[in-house]
């Protein structure tokens, strides 16, 4: 068979209908004619002829039809006119189309959006070779195995060398996070360095794209600490290539000047190369690693390393040959006998902290899908009903089972496919709404795309639910004798049973898991409020904050000492700020310098257990206390009197007092840290983290720890009026001070705190976006059922109003069903929450997981809502006219 | 073949409208009267039958159609056969062939102790 000419007859059949009929007609009144004309011939009388050879034809229209048949078109134009019809059918009845298109499109669009988050962030792979051969490797102690600390050099060194079920270990100092200015003048700006090993490219497999990476001697190089005499090298990000050099190839070689040194740039890094645990960099510098031989370093834990597995070789595997190198190395350091390590995959170390956040977000979607399926079920279901008639009458009439079949298919499918089209576009505006969202609070969001397999998923998943709920009148229609469903029309019976129970199950079915997703979203709500209500120990409001650093070129430490001083003192005479102040590390934002100390005086001396502890340390300059709010209880705030020439001083905080000076006033009392020190005054406690973890902590003044090394000081200005206004003269004060100097990174502490709280956030309103299309869903289903229940018994209440019940019994029982209904779902909704309260746990402050308040809200709005979608049928119940309903 | 009435079967009516338009091109008149004219009017070509096979066989290629004006001057659609069409011919030629000859073959032989 020539298949071309087949195609071409088809198309043209189709596409040129009308010319095709016209000649058919001719062809066929030519032969006509021609018959006619020859039956006259043979000496019949004209009219005879013409009455033989139209008899001897046959009916025109069946020989038409039979050649309409021939042109194998016929599915197609039927489709058409079932489209057509669909049409004209869903335009008589647009509120269940709007309601069916606004579900499909909300559930398509929201869940694949969130689903192709959830994918991005969780599942994807980092983007390096091989990352599921990348670890991090964490100190820890036979005491604490959970631990998650810093490795000594000493120790660092040794995995490095002996660790041989890995390819490499690399340093990274993550200890705190290191700036540099880099150039000079105005041109001056602030970057972000990041100390590594030599062999840091090896392990993380990504070399300079231009030039070379460190060499093994660049490790002795300055490292943290300034040693001028070292050769000063760097790699260089992309960016600072393409800013300093104008992406010049001949940048290799050259120098660039950072915190006033010269660094001879020896490599620059592929464009959009972030560091697995540091993020963005802009130029990296050999880490100091002279100190991995010195036994002294032993206990000095300030590395943070990656590693990469050698192929086959498992977590497990490598964790106990770690564990044989930690043993062997207690032989050699007898005063680290506690200390191990450990080994997590890297990329749970770096999602872990929003994968809960995720996996949650992926349930509260997996639900709000279920929801959409049983949704569209009911209303499929609900308007099948109605048209059971329909299908009676039409099937009575002759349509035959495939057509109706046919009828229905086309009418699911436009319906799902409208509904696919509004998803999509639901989907692009949510993938938006959400980076908008989690910009900066959730990791590798920032290039977040919607996924066209996940939009495939859940565009055949809602389509495949609307055209299989869609079928159902047909089936039940091929059931039904049609004279069965006529009759029940004419008797106008009460609500058929079995449907009605079944559709039911479905709302109660909703209506749980709405009570669910709301008790999530209420909970997650209140552990909002409890955080945002938790207080840190610091007035974090109407503080302006930004990280000041001197360059130790230009700046010794007396010239350091004294600049912070004064720079605090003309910044806090400024019109419109009442202190300022500086802090090595800002409160509640993390641990950091976790130093050991013992008392030297008080009633612990010589207890080993409790006169030695921990504590954060923080070196503070200017009026820093008062700047964040932080109270004196005890003795003084630091002064003038807090000099090289006086002994070292510092101020503890209230934990730290009552623990280590037990009954006794702190102020006066003397400690041992690196060195001995002596008390002066006593503050109030400041949480560690946003989430209100304590700590005790230990303030040192500047003034006497300049020399210890170079500071970078993260400023504190406490100010009444305008932010913009004071920005701009702390800029210009600094600018008259040294032009050259950089404010980096200037924004308000409670913003600079916040952080977690805007993952939190991130994740509520995505909780509660969800919590609010279930509610919508389930009172849509509730309604629905509901309503089409009374349309049913229209009849039924006509009797009863007939026979003398009052209009309130009748809106009564309406209404007493549908509250029965979404009561039964809410006691199954509240199994549901109970059952994954463990789950919830992990993700709330302060907030039990069943709290009375928020299951007790969850109820009360499902109760409105429910009554709301009783009530408007109950009261179309109530206007139902006995007369006409009767007739 | 043909029915008790005299109409064709579909596959042979087929191949006897290749057969009549394998002599010159003609019109659908032309060639159902042809027809029943040559089988001595034992074969009855209805109009509902013709007008759908030659459909059938244009979208399979073995013909082609034209509007020309007949010899009285009317409008007509001619039905003309294509190449395919004519290796479809012998194709079923062939066939009929062998199969009037195996029919015969039967129809026509000695049962030696049949009937009596």
């Amino acid at each position: 068979m020539n298949i071309l000419s087949d195609i071409a007859t088809r198309l043209r059949a189709v596409f040129f209908r009308r010319a095709e009929e016209a000649e058919l007609e001719e062809e066929l009144r030519f032969h006509v004619e021609m018959e006619t004309e020859f039956r006259a011939g043979k000496g019949v009388g004209e009219r005879e002829a013409a009455r033989q050879s139209r008899i001897a034809f046959g009916g025109v229209e069946q020989v038409k039809d039979s050649v309409r048949d021939a042109r194998g078109t016929r599915p197609f134009e039927e489709a058409l006119r079932d489209v057509g019809y669909t049409l004209r059918n869903l335009g008589r009845n647009p509120g269940f189309a709007a309601v069916v298109i606004l579900t499909l499109a909300i559930g398509i669009g929201g869940t694949t959006a969130v689903f192709s988050a959830v994918d991005h962030v969780l599942l994807k792979p980092l983007p390096y070779q091989e990352p599921g051969r990348l670890v991090r490797l964490y100190g820890r102690t036979t005491e604490d195995p959970a631990g998650h600390n810093f490795l000594s050099p000493v120790y660092f060194g040794a995995y490095r060398s002996q660790l041989s079920t890995a390819e490499g270990v690399a340093a990274i100092y993550t200890y705190s996070s290191v700036g540099a200015d880099i150039g000079s003048g105005d041109r001056a700006r602030r970057v972000r360095l990041l100390y590594t090993s030599a062999n840091y490219f090896d392990v993380v497999r990504v070399r300079p794209s231009l030039g070379g990476a460190f060499r093994a001697e660049d490790e002795s190089g300055p490292g943290i600490e300034d040693n001028l005499d070292a050769a000063l090298v760097t790699v260089i990000s992309h960016q600072v290539w393409q800013d300093n050099f104008h992406g010049d190839p001949a940048a290799v070689g050259k120098s660039l000047l950072m915190n006033g040194k010269s660094y001879q740039v020896v490599g620059v890094m592929p464009a959009g190369y972030e560091d697995p645990i540091a993020g963005a960099v802009d130029a990296w510098v050999p880490v100091d690693l002279t100190s991995v031989t010195d036994p002294t370093q032993a206990s000095n834990h300030f590395l943070s390393a990656i590693a990469r597995l050698r192929g086959g070789v498992s977590i497990e595997q490598a964790q106990s040959e770690l564990d044989r190198i930690a043993l062997r190395l207690t032989d050699q350091y007898p005063g680290q006998k506690l200390e191990r390590a450990r080994l997590d995959p890297l990329k749970d170390d770096i999602v872990g902290s929003s994968s809960l956040a995720l996996e949650l977000m992926l349930g509260a979607v997996g639900l709000v899908l279920v929801l959409v399926c049983v949704n569209i079920a009911n209303l499929m279901l609900v308007r099948s009903s109605e048209r059971t008639q329909e299908f009676a009458l039409r099937s009575a009439l002759g349509a035959g089972g495939a057509r109706l079949l046919r009828q229905l298919l086309v009418e699911s499918l436009t319906l799902a496919i409208a509904g696919a089209l509004a998803g999509f576009l639901v989907a692009r505006f949510a993938v938006s709404a959400i980076v908008v969202l989690g910009a900066g609070t959730i990791p590798r969001l920032n290039t977040l795309a919607l996924d066209p397999r996940l939009l495939g998923f859940s565009l055949l998943l809602a389509v495949g639910c609307a055209v299989l709920f869609g079928l159902t009148p047909a089936i039940r229609a091929a059931r039904t004798p049609p004279g069965d469903a006529l009759r029940d029309q004419s008797r106008g019976g009460t609500s058929g049973g079995r449907a009605v129970r079944f559709r039911e199950w479905l709302v109660i079915s909703q209506v749980a898991m709405a009570f669910v997703l709301m008790v999530g979203a209420g909970l997650l709500l209140a552990s909002f409020r409890a955080l945002g209500d938790l207080n840190l120990g610091i007035k974090p409001e109407h503080v302006l904050t930004f990280e000041l650093n001197l360059p130790g070129a230009r700046y010794d430490s007396t010239a350091r000492a004294a600049f912070f001083e004064r720079f605090a003192g003309e910044v806090a005479a400024l019109p419109g700020v009442t202190a300022a102040g500086g802090i090595s590390k800002l409160p509640a934002t993390g641990a950091y310098h976790q130093w050991g100390m013992a008392v030297t005086s008080g009633p612990l001396v010589g207890d080993a257990v409790r006169g030695r502890t921990g504590a954060q340390n923080r070196v503070v300059s200017g009026d820093y206390f008062r700047a964040v709010g932080v109270p004196l209880l005890e003795g003084r705030l630091f002064d003038a009197r807090d000099d090289n020439r006086a002994t070292q001083h510092v101020i503890i905080s209230k934990n730290l007092a009552v623990r280590l000076f037990p009954g006794v006033s702190a102020v006066g009392q003397t400690l041992s840290l690196s060195h001995g020190s002596e008390v002066i005054g006593v503050v109030g406690d400041v949480a560690v983290t946003n989430e209100g973890r304590a700590d005790g902590f230990v303030y040192h003044p500047h003034r006497q720890f300049a020399g210890d090394r170079n500071w970078p000081l993260h400023q504190v200005i406490l100010f009444t009026g305008d932010r913009a206004t004071t920005e701009a003269a702390v800029r210009r004060l600094l600018a008259n001070d040294d032009p050259q100097l950089v404010v980096y990174h200037p924004r308000m502490l409670d913003e600079a705190i916040g952080k977690g709280a805007a993952q939190r956030l991130f994740t509520l309103r995505l909780l509660v976006a969800f919590a609010a299309m279930a509610l919508a869903l389930s009172a849509l289903g509730l309604y629905g059922v509901l309503s089409y229940g009374v349309k049913m018994r229209t009849r039924e209440f006509g009797i009863r109003m007939a026979l003398g019940a009052a209009r309130g019994t009748i809106s009564g029982m309406v209404l007493r069903q549908g509250l029965i209904v979404a009561s039964i779902g809410v006691g199954f909704g509240f199994l549901g929450a109970v059952a994954l309260s463990g789950v919830m746990t992990a993700m709330l402050f302060q907030v039990s997981p069943l709290d009375l308040r928020v299951l007790g809200g969850a109820v009360l709005c499902l109760a409105i809502i429910a009554g709301i979608a009783a009530w408007l049928p109950a009261h179309r119940a109530t206007a139902v006219d006995p007369r006409s309903a009767l007739q | 073949m043909a029915t008790e009435n005299g109409e064709l079967l579909q596959g042979t009516l087929e191949m006897l409208v290749l057969r009549t338009l394998a002599h010159e091109p003609m019109h659908g008149w032309g060639i159902a009267h042809r027809i029943e004219e040559r089988s001595s009017n034992v074969f009855l070509v209805t109009q509902g039958s013709l007008y759908p096979a030659l459909l059938r066989m244009k979208r399979r290629g073995w013909v082609k159609t034209e509007w020309r004006i007949t010899e009285n001057n009317r409008r007509a659609r001619y039905y003309a056969l294509t190449a395919s069409g004519r290796k479809q011919l012998s194709v079923e030629h062939g066939g009929w062939v062998r199969t009037v000859a195996a029919i015969n073959s039967i129809m026509d032989a000695h049962w030696a102790g049949a009937g009596a």
